[in-house]
């Protein structure tokens, strides 16, 4: 799958004032990582917060068993809206997630006004209550590896995600998830 | 009644014959074994799409009772089916999950299965075209002739399906699952179909509990999204309907998908010769599912992997003819519910495992009940009863003491 491809980065000129350039890239990451830090922490409306009213969510993987580009979710803002509201409905594994995500590229548009940005993620999970908690509970396992396909928008000296794509490289998913990754 | 001593618990439950099983069907190395051997290997297996193979010297990998098999699409269009094994030294010929032997390969010639080993080559119709320095290691001992690979009954059936049976005289595949699948057939054959979701999942528990699972609707009370889309009149006049060779289907009803926050109705998009919103299930013996919800097919396929580990595939499919904008509403119909971050597969999950962490190798036997009587409709566990009366003929063992030899329980042979 060609990666690079996952967003259609910022035209580019070159006239940006440096200064400027830096800070949106400064602003990107930051939301970047805040962002981790959020869901890590399952304050999943303050990540939203993040998020503009345009904002939509993937979570895709190229299949090599099949051949086909496969989009495990899609979302919408308001999508992800019911979705964390209904979160405490459902029967869900609790084990908590955390993600260890590293921004490789930014890229900031001509005017300033919108960016994108490549990431690595790992994703670990510490395992509670998903098995058998007697036996495995306080174990950490790898669960996710993929990249993030974020673009953004300015907004008041803010950098609000406007799509992210979460990409991942395996497909033995096992139990799955009701959480954003 | 309070809390059981060890002699209540372990007492026979009061309840019919086949009502109840024993835990060691799901805890036992040796029954494991056997299943292997006197189940899977003689079970119609569906190991793929044809649309994971669509042109010729396409290939797919797959395994069925811990035997390694290949399927390959050949230059006359026909699928057929291999031992991935190379009968000169039992190496795997082909390592890759797919792809497509018109290339050639470091070892091998186009359109050709090459063994990287020794270059041993084959035809996709599994005759073996070439031996490496042939004459001068055989001489005429051992001609190409007789090192062919060994095929296997293959089918491409019931919507498009590639099946796979170790045994080399099976059942015919229609008599096996023609009736099962006769409310869907209209449907499933109208046109081509494509694969367009597929993920994997290795979970500790027993494959007949995944597909336990799959044979009650009883568990929609773990489903949030179930209850409230689906519990209504219609739902629970459902039947739970039993075939020949411990198949069960259950009917359809219409799914209020917009009753769940953030879904909307799915009937602006279904299947050929299917009104909308309906929901159908077809669970085959030993471990096979197909569940068509309105606008996308999903089937499950278990690969037992010990006592307490099964892996379960998990592909979604529509119509092959779908616009980007159909394929995509089918996917997101699909995984909503059914992906690895929908809403209930995730659920269903976490039961079996559960399930399997109280039923490991070495957990004391204990009864597992199946004695629901609701006039056979949803929540009814005539499915299971069904099942294992099925389970005990093809392995001669009583579920509910599997030491026993298989004898027909009352209630089952009533259903």
């Amino acid at each position: 799958m060609d990666t690079q491809a996952e967003i259609a980065a910022p035209k580019m000129s070159g006239g940006l004032d440096p200064s400027i350039s830096r800070d949106v890239a400064d602003a990107v990451r930051d939301t970047i990582y805040r962002a981790t830090i959020l869901l890590d922490s399952q304050e999943w409306n303050e990540w939203l917060d993040l998020c503009d009213e345009s904002f939509s969510y993937d979570i895709k993987s190229w299949s090599p068993e099949i051949n086909y580009d496969m989009t495990y979710l899609h979302a919408s803002r308001k999508d992800m809206d019911a979705l964390i509201r209904l979160l405490p409905k459902h029967n869900t594994d609790h084990s908590p997630l955390t993600r260890h995500t590293s921004v490789y590229t930014v890229d900031v548009s001509d005017n300033g006004e919108t960016a994108s940005a490549v990431s690595a993620f790992i994703v670990f999970q510490h395992l509670l209550d998903g098995t058998n908690s007697h036996i495995d509970s306080g174990e950490s396992r790898l669960f996710l590896v993929g990249k993030y396909f974020d673009t953004f928008k300015m907004v008041g000296g803010r950098a609000l995600f406007t799509s992210r794509i979460a990409r991942l490289e395996n497909r033995r998913l096992d139990k799955g998830s009701h959480w954003p990754i | 009644m309070p809390a059981r001593n060890h002699k209540q618990w372990m007492a026979a439950p009061n309840l019919k014959d086949g009502e109840w099983i024993d835990s060691r069907v799901y805890t036992d190395q040796a029954i494991f074994d056997e299943e292997l051997e006197k189940i899977f290997k003689s079970a119609w297996i569906p190991v793929c799409h044809e649309s994971e193979l669509p042109k010729a010297y396409d290939f797919r990998t797959t395994s069925i009772a811990n035997e390694p098999v290949i399927v390959c699409r050949g230059p006359d269009n026909e699928v057929r089916a291999f031992l991935n094994v190379c009968p000169h030294r039992g190496m795997l010929i082909e390592r890759r999950p797919s792809g497509s032997f018109y290339e050639g390969q470091p070892s091998g010639n186009p359109k050709r299965m090459t063994c990287m080993f020794h270059a041993w080559q084959f035809d996709m119709k599994g005759n073996c075209v070439y031996i490496s320095r042939e004459k001068e290691g055989y001489q005429d001992r051992l001609p190409k002739e007789n090192v062919g690979l060994r095929r296997l009954r293959c089918e491409v059936k019931f919507g498009g399906f590639v099946w796979v049976n170790l045994n080399d005289n099976p059942v015919d595949l229609e008599e096996w699952a023609g009736k099962p699948f006769e409310c869907l057939r209209k449907t499933l054959d109208a046109e081509p179909m494509e694969v367009f979701h597929y993920h994997k999942a290795i979970v500790n528990t027993n494959y007949k509990l995944w597909h336990d699972t799959n044979c009650e609707f009883y568990h929609d009370f773990m489903h949030y999204h179930n209850r409230v889309t689906g519990f209504n009149d219609a739902y629970f006049a459902r039947k739970n309907e039993s075939f020949e060779h411990g198949h069960i289907v259950v009917g359809t009803f219409e799914v209020n998908y917009d009753q769940y926050e953030g879904f909307e109705s799915r009937a602006g998009l279904s299947f050929p010769h299917l009104p909308p919103n309906q929901w159908y299930m077809i669970d085959l013996f030993p471990g096979m599912n197909f569940n068509l919800r309105g606008s996308a097919l999903r089937c499950d396929v278990v690969t037992p992997l010990g006592p307490d580990k099964v892996m379960i595939e998990f592909r979604g499919l529509g119509l092959k003819r779908d616009t980007p904008e159909e394929r995509q509403t089918r996917i997101n119909h699909h995984n909503s519910i059914w992906g690895p971050f929908g809403r209930n597969l995730h659920e269903d999950l976490i039961g079996v495992q559960g399930q399997g962490t109280t039923m490991r190798p070495g957990s004391e036997s204990r009864r597992v009940l199946h004695g629901r009587q609701e006039n056979q409709t949803i929540h009814d566990e005539n499915g299971m009863r069904h099942y294992y009366a099925e389970w005990g003929k093809w392995m001669n063992r009583l579920p509910s003491d599997p030491e026993a030899p298989f004898t027909e329980p009352a209630a089952v042979a009533a259903e």
